[in-house]
């Protein structure tokens, strides 16, 4: 058989020319490896979920005489299937998974400096990648209908219809009228998330792994000595493929037992929508953003050529308008001429490291701020406006200086004398 | 940085643990957990949960990696020693593999014909398989596979 196909198709001189290709051994490369894990799963339970869920808000008869809308009763239908609740939870848990490690995947390649030349335009399909990620999320969390999650997505149409001049047009693409209300934005969110996004997350993530195969891996710093000028690593097949199926399996494993144990969203628990609104807060990765839409002060607004500037454009557009704005620089402020070739020490980059430290306070200072309800209602001081602005600009400044003359002290001169050549274990 | 140590995967592990308990493992959640009821969960707790299972993983397979592919790479061919403990190890997981998918189906036809759905079982029974073919390729990885270091131009011919 293969003998046959190989006469008709050269599949031999195809294992030689792209199955043989060095993969070098790291353990932080799994990251990458673990974010496209959670995608293939999201598709292959996806798959599942299309089959028996129903995108419309039609009112539908439940057998104990409820009447609700069709996709929250194809929802419980799919949680009553034998196993059916696990995949459910299984596609949910993966969808919080892949933007967690394709977040620290990018921290990773950020404190290594893996972003750096030639491989400057990963780095943007990289960003991309998360992006997408996240607003593919973001659609698929209104499609079972239920209270909370109708709620939640409310939150983020209004930020998006805030955008001034283009944000009602942003709005009608993506919600196909308003949201709730219109009977069109459940099969919009559902083509949307279904089809048009994961496609174009296939596409990017395709393009990400063939600039990574024609680039090669940034790799460890041992390999130097080692094979200077080369790639040193495993073939892709047998060895990595091996290795990948571990990661895979350990994968499944671990979000099927946490799929299993804890049901992410039990929309039985929620209910179908209601006139009352529950209290809700954003997903976990739009949280930080609903924190600094919570400490902007309702009057911070002014009109420009005619559009209105409002809280809401400025919390949820701007603030992370910007720090994407620096991502994408980011690379581009390194202007060295060699090739970048191998992992760089976070100890050894003080100033790029503290200011990463300070990015990450930053986040968490924010996401604690979306609690400030929470906080009010408990009469903790972390409900008071002023202690919450100190928290987002004072506390991340001063972990960027703090951790700056640390790194500097403790690892400035041990390099020093060592002329960075030879670190230790664990570095 | 340096090499495939397990220092950073100890700390992730460690991370993980912490995270995790921060979530969820309290007192009250865990004789909430005892009755295995569907819980909902805050935003925050599936935030700290997702980066848990996400560190726990590349934590876990950061020392296996360490166990199967060494800290440092050497070019060349290296072979396995043959062993008979592995093989009876292999012949176990493969036995206990079976029972499991046995077990696993019988509790896919007991909800099928009684409505009930225990998820914690299912998601449970689900994750052994998983866990054990991957127990079953780590093996074969380590005492049975040859392992094949190379090296390669950084101006290669691939893709392109």
């Amino acid at each position: 058989m293969y003998q046959w196909l190989d006469e008709r198709l050269e599949i031999s001189r195809l294992y030689h020319k792209f199955l043989r290709k060095a993969f070098p051994v790291h353990h932080s490369f799994f990251l990458g490896e673990i974010t496209l894990f959670a995608f293939i799963t999201l598709v292959l339970t996806g798959i599942f979920l299309t089959l028996n869920y129903e995108p419309s808000i039609r009112p539908t008869e439940l057998p104990d005489g409820r009447t609700v809308p069709a996709a929250y009763a194809s929802v419980l239908y799919i949680d009553s299937l034998p196993f059916g609740a696990v995949i459910r939870s299984i596609h949910h848990w993966s969808a919080h998974i892949m933007i967690a490690a394709a977040f620290l995947h990018m921290l990773r390649v950020l404190l290594s400096g893996a972003y750096k030349k030639p491989r400057e335009l990963n780095w943007l399909v990289g960003l991309g990648l998360l992006g997408l990620a996240v607003v593919t999320a973001f659609t698929g969390y209104a499609l079972p209908y239920d209270n909370y999650a109708v709620t939640a997505t409310r939150i983020g149409y209004g930020i998006g219809a805030s955008i001034p001049w283009v944000g009602p047009t942003v709005a009608q693409i993506m919600f196909g009228g308003e949201f709730p209300g219109s009977e069109m934005a459940i099969p919009r969110l559902y083509s949307l998330h279904v089809l048009w996004l994961p496609l174009t997350l296939i596409a990017l993530i395709s393009l990400h792994m063939v600039i990574m195969i024609k680039q090669k891996h940034t790799q460890p710093k041992y390999a130097e000595r080692i094979a200077p000028g080369k790639i040193l690593g495993v073939p892709m097949y047998p060895q990595q493929l091996v290795m990948m199926s571990i990661v895979f399996l350990l994968y499944l494993a671990v979000v099927s037992f946490i799929g299993g144990v804890f049901i992410a969203h039990p929309i039985e628990a929620f209910g179908p929508p209601t006139p009352q609104t529950p209290a809700v807060k954003p997903d976990w990765y739009f949280l930080w953003i609903y924190g600094i839409l919570q400490v902007i002060p309702s009057e911070w607004q002014f009109r420009l050529f005619g559009a209105l500037i409002s809280p809401e454009f400025l919390g949820g557009v701007v603030v992370p308008g910007i720090l994407i704005l620096a991502a994408v620089l980011l690379p581009f402020v390194d202007t060295r001429s060699d090739k970048q070739r191998y992992l760089e020490l976070p100890s050894q980059h003080p100033l790029r490291t503290s200011v990463t430290l300070g990015v990450l306070v930053f986040f968490i200072m924010a996401t604690l701020a979306g609690y400030k309800i929470d906080f009010q209602q408990a009469g903790s001081p972390l409900g008071d406006n002023r202690v919450l602005w100190v928290l987002l600009l004072v506390v991340p400044a001063v972990t960027t200086l703090v951790s700056f003359v640390l790194i500097k002290n403790l690892y400035g001169a041990k390099n020093e004398a060592s002329g960075q050549l030879e670190p230790k274990a664990g570095d | 940085m340096y090499r495939n140590d397990t220092i950073i995967p100890f700390f992730a592990l460690l991370f993980s643990a912490a995270l995790f308990l921060m979530s969820y493992l309290n007192g009250q959640r865990i004789a909430v957990l005892t009755g295995h009821k569907p819980e909902e969960l805050s935003v925050g707790q599936i935030g700290l949960m997702a980066f848990a299972a996400v560190l726990f993983i590349y934590g876990a397979i950061g020392y296996i990696s360490a166990w199967l592919e060494g800290q440092e790479l050497r070019p060349g061919r290296h072979f396995p020693e043959p062993s008979t403990s592995p093989l009876v190890a292999g012949i176990v997981l493969v036995l206990l593999l079976t029972a499991m998918g046995g077990f696993f189906v019988q509790l896919l036809v007991y909800s099928a014909q009684s409505g009930q759905n225990p998820t914690w079982l299912q998601g449970g029974f689900f994750a052994a398989m998983a866990l054990i073919i991957a127990a079953l390729l780590a093996i074969y990885k380590k005492f049975y596979q040859r392992e094949e270091v190379v090296t390669e131009d950084e101006h290669s011919e691939v893709p392109w």
